[in-house]
């Protein structure tokens, strides 16, 4: 782990005088009836989901928004802007991490209760960054992309995939392809997903090769990984979760997609029973 | 007394304005227990429009931007404007408080009519309900005090202010244009209040005159399309220099504004930052149409008629006194903050010598927005508790280094006037730079506190 100087938190220096521009947010939610204006009515707190690169609210749609909702959880998963169907795709190429923190706090300060945050790849980087400034009821990472900064991965892109890795530094979206994120999916369904994929902001992806120092944090940590995931390595996962001194929870069998690839009810149900547990 | 109701370890915090809400939400985050007490029926302090102690007007609106005057862990919604109205931060405090789980911790219609010392630095509490009548008294480990110091009407004494025959009002009492609405008014004072409402005057009353004892820089709320204090912001972030940022708000002024002369002002006897800032740019306008008439301090005052100073006079049939306010804590012996005359002096602007569990948050006026400062007082003064729970030898040893600093002022290298205005003046980010690294030493005491984090859990 680098040795960083931390950071300020109480000196935000550039959000006071060059604040994020707002853009149009998709939030996707399943509510019981009535729980806005009775948040206590369910014993359950809710759960804000925030995807990862090149990914949107659509991808917790599909499988876990549904499955967590029946087991009684109020559920939102928000479109970091440029993605999805959030506004904001024309100035994706001037967007900031910090600008992904700004739209998850929005829809954070929309909840009545204090929601677990549960961020996917670079949407746990992010989610890692709004728990620096915001305490959640929980903090779930799952296959996180690494604190301690990309960096290190790129000589292995370079050897595997030149191309791909040459298309990085010169700005393009990291392609990423069925065999990277999904280990048990049918090639229809998988080739459905990865067409849904967009663009990603070329600097939020620079940003995410930079180390970030970040935590600690007062709410519970969860970090979820799998050795068969091929964007995020093991090592990532272990360092995140030392930065909290939590052990991570290993998941064989799954691929990086781990809300969509085949078995997402083994994924979700770890993290549900956390939440129950812990938060 | 036999029936005080022990409360433990909790801490009791007096108003609900944002600085007790952000007080009660930061103790109970770091897992100490803690009772809110709101005089009125509603939460949010001065910006809860229909209290009796509520000073805010219906055309008030923020003199700062969103960025800093927003608490960093709950921004306001970005469909806000950049200056929002009293009503949308009435509603904001809301929704923090329901976000935060809050409202089980306040108590509303109770007022905080005693708050005495017992055995062992702790303090007896004693509520009247508003409603019955009937006090309870509880007993806590320490108090946080927010009642806000806006509230408290400071009016002056003129010669000849008996023989008045016209109102006399104080800002306080001023809620709307209907006071003044085709008179002859006299406002009275140039802060941000008085240049408020000289400027609604000007537009509903017959004639307005606004007495003022020098020369301001009256800022406009943008320049060069982009909100001032983000400018100011923006300077500071790049660790400008003192003169240089005065040369450069200066120049703005210029460039923007012109020469406040050429409009019949008076030049400022003073340098920039050496005042509160003034933010409003319709005041120079209305003073370029005439509807505005600058006058300086009233010299004497006899019936219809007041006299100023450079012998000129005018009839007046309403004086809006918006001369500020003074700190009052009714429910408490003033000893216990280290007055100076009529002002208490504290270390960090919220802990007093005399005592280390009494802690007070909101006596500031920053040279920006505000609850930034709000967000990171409570965080300091909860943490502070927390350690006091943990470790008391620690807690004493931290209190005691951050009392010997008592009435150490922030001030951005510039001297304020002297005017019980600036009494509780500070310079934003300099303060906010003492909290951070009282912040950082009260964890490194306790790092359970800072959370060793999830591990602890």
């Amino acid at each position: 782990m680098s040795r960083l100087r931390r950071p300020s938190k109480v000196m935000r220096m550039w959000d006071w005088s060059v604040p994020p521009t707002s853009a149009h947010r998709e939030v996707l939610s399943i509510v019981p009836e009535g729980w806005i204006d009775e948040p206590r009515a369910t014993r359950k707190p809710p759960i804000l989901f925030v995807h990862g690169l090149a990914h949107g609210a659509w991808c917790w749609r599909e499988q876990w928004m549904p499955a967590a909702a029946e087991r009684g959880f109020p559920v939102y998963a928000v479109s970091l802007r440029g993605h999805g169907d959030s506004g904001g795709r024309k100035r994706l190429g001037r967007t900031l991490l910090r600008h992904y923190v700004h739209d998850v706090m929005q829809t954070i300060t929309e909840l009545p209760q204090q929601p677990v945050l549960v961020g996917h790849s670079m949407g746990a980087l992010v989610s890692q960054l709004v728990a620096d400034r915001y305490q959640p009821r929980g903090l779930a990472l799952l296959t996180p992309a690494p604190i301690q900064g990309a960096a290190y991965e790129l000589p292995k892109l370079i050897r595997k995939r030149p191309l791909d890795a040459l298309k990085v530094v010169a700005g393009g979206t990291l392609p990423l392809r069925s065999e990277q994120l999904f280990t048990g999916l049918d090639e229809t369904t998988a080739a459905r997903y990865v067409d849904r994929l967009g663009r990603e902001s070329p600097w939020a992806q620079y940003e995410l090769l930079i180390p970030h120092r970040i935590g600690p944090v007062r709410c519970p940590v969860l970090v979820v990984g799998t050795p068969d995931d091929r964007v995020v390595d093991e090592k990532a996962v272990e360092v995140t979760a030392a930065a909290y001194g939590v052990d991570p929870v290993w998941l064989p069998g799954i691929g990086h997609d781990l809300m969509l690839d085949g078995g997402w009810e083994k994924a979700l149900s770890v993290v549900l029973d956390w939440i129950d547990e812990r938060c | 007394m036999n029936d005080v109701v022990d409360r433990g370890g909790a801490w009791a915090v007096v108003g609900a304005g944002p600085h007790g809400l952000s007080a009660l939400k930061n103790l109970l985050e770091l897992g100490l227990d803690a009772d809110g007490f709101e005089r009125d029926t509603d939460l949010g302090g001065n910006w809860n429009f229909h209290a009796e102690n509520s000073r805010v007007y219906e055309s008030t609106h923020l003199i700062s931007t969103k960025p800093f005057t927003q608490f960093p862990d709950f921004p306001m919604p970005d469909a806000y404007p950049d200056y929002p109205s009293h009503w949308q931060v009435h509603r904001y405090f809301r929704s923090y408080a329901e976000h935060f789980g809050l409202l089980d911790h306040l108590a509303f219609n109770s007022e905080v009519v005693s708050v005495t010392p017992v055995a062992g630095e702790r303090w007896d509490v004693t509520v009247r309900d508003r409603e019955s009548g009937v006090e309870t008294t509880r007993q806590y480990a320490g108090v946080v005090i927010a009642n806000g110091h806006n509230w408290w009407p400071k009016i002056p004494q003129y010669p000849g202010q008996d023989t008045f025959t016209g109102e006399i009002k104080h800002s306080a009492d001023y809620k709307s244009a209907d006071v003044v609405r085709g008179k002859r008014v006299l406002v009275v004072g140039a802060g941000n209040t008085g240049c408020d409402v000289a400027v609604e005057s000007a537009q509903n009353a017959k004639e307005t005159f606004h007495s003022t004892r020098r020369g301001y820089y009256y800022n406009p709320k943008y320049a060069f399309g982009r909100p001032s204090d983000q400018t100011a912001d923006l300077l500071l972030a790049l660790r400008l220099p003192l003169a240089l940022r005065r040369v450069m708000f200066k120049s703005v002024l210029r460039l923007t504004v012109g020469d406040f002369e050429k409009f019949g002002l008076r030049k400022p006897d003073h340098e920039f930052f050496e005042t509160h800032p003034i933010v409003n740019q319709q005041l120079v306008y209305y003073v370029g149409h005439g509807d505005i008439q600058p006058k300086p301090d009233i010299d004497r005052l006899d019936g219809s008629t007041v006299y100023f100073e450079d012998g000129t006079s005018a009839e007046i049939d309403v004086i809006v006194f918006c001369t500020g306010y003074l700190a009052h804590f009714p429910f408490l012996d003033d000893s216990y903050l280290n007055p100076e005359g009529d002002h208490p002096v504290l270390a960090r602007q919220i802990f007093t010598p005399a005592t280390p569990t009494l802690a007070v948050s909101g006596l500031i006026q920053p040279d920006s927005g505000q609850w930034t400062i709000a967000h990171w007082q409570g965080m300091l003064i909860a943490t502070y508790a927390a350690l006091r729970a943990q470790d008391p030898v620690a807690a004493q040893r931290f209190y005691d280094a951050i009392v010997s600093e008592t009435g150490v002022r922030f001030t951005g290298g510039a001297e304020y006037k002297d005017s019980t205005r600036h009494y509780y003046e500070i310079a934003h980010q300099e303060y906010l730079r003492a909290i951070e690294r009282d912040l950082q030493r009260l964890e490194s005491m306790a790092p359970a506190i800072s959370g060793s984090l999830a591990a602890a859990r």
